[in-house]
């Protein structure tokens, strides 16, 4: 194993091992860390940022008290995502506002033999040079906030938040083949979203 | 080369982009690509699709987000856990 991850690993025991002895400064700089981009990602998967402020202070209080049964087996941050995660999954399913991912948008893009039927739709590599950057990126950004959670979910935590694959699949609660196969699918319904624009 | 299919070239497109195909699918990928008006298209917009999902800058914190944190912090500080 590389030394730097060794010495991850150690710092994480250690400041797990602080934040179970209920060190108040230890939970302090966890909720500094990671407080801010839990709510991000809350907001963006619930729409409502009332609402995603309610999910993490409840989430947040939830991890505080259950911290003795986390086991190290993931990483604390992968452990803080589950946490809002579900909680805001349960709150979008109690609000039956959960979208799960619905029709294949490329279902109609190839014929039987396995190859485009009709032109790709969308800008072409020359005209996407030319796409105003800005425009482009409200446009990504909207859509996102547009698919079906169980495609934004993925892209959340791997475009946006940047999270490593083993943490998205931990906190997921996924094997690395769905990781794979779903991030794709995420990334093919954001395409296809933001070209049908 | 044993020949893909268009739909192939799509199914692979993240594996690619992700650094998690082989050599040997990299070159069925672009020997397709090279070929393929319409693949290339999609190739190009994936991509540019993809790497501006990661620009995607968070909103800005709200201004009572101390305020979400102190509640924790005092619901964490009370003695009784
Ligand atoms: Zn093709």
């Amino acid at each position: 194993m590389p030394v730097e991850r060794v010495g991850q690993q150690e710092t994480e025991k250690a400041r797990l091992g602080a934040l179970k002895s209920g060190s108040a400064v230890a939970w302090r700089e966890l909720l500094a860390c990671y407080g801010p981009r839990l709510l991000r990602y809350a907001t963006r998967m619930v729409g409502a940022r009332a609402t995603a402020e309610e999910i993490l202070q409840d989430s947040l209080v939830t991890v505080y008290r259950t911290i003795a049964r986390f086991d190290g087996r993931c990483s604390l941050k992968s452990w803080l995502y589950r946490a809002v995660h579900n909680r805001a999954i349960d709150e979008l399913r109690r609000r039956k506002r959960y979208v799960d991912v619905g029709d294949d948008p490329e279902r109609d893009y190839f014929n039987a033999a396995g190859h485009w039927q009709h032109e790709c739709p969308g800008w072409d590599g020359m005209a996407a040079k030319r796409l105003d950057d800005k425009r482009l990126l409200i446009q990504v950004r909207d859509q996102l906030d547009r698919l079906p959670h169980s495609h934004r979910e993925i892209l959340l935590m791997k475009e946006v938040d940047g999270l490593d694959p083993a943490d998205i699949c931990a906190a997921l609660e996924i094997t690395p083949g769905n990781f794979r196969l779903r991030l794709h699918r995420a990334r093919a319904a954001l395409r296809a979203a933001v070209v049908r624009e | 080369m044993v020949y893909i299919k268009c739909t192939d070239v799509v199914a692979k497109v993240s594996d690619i982009l992700d650094g998690e195909a082989g050599r040997l699918t990299r070159m069925r990928f672009y020997g397709h690509v090279m070929m393929c008006r319409n693949c290339r298209r999609y190739l190009a917009q994936f991509k540019r699709i993809k790497e501006l999902a990661g620009k995607v800058t968070p909103d800005d914190l709200p201004p009572d987000f101390d305020q979400v944190m102190n509640f924790v912090i005092r619901e964490i500080d009370k003695p009784d856990g």
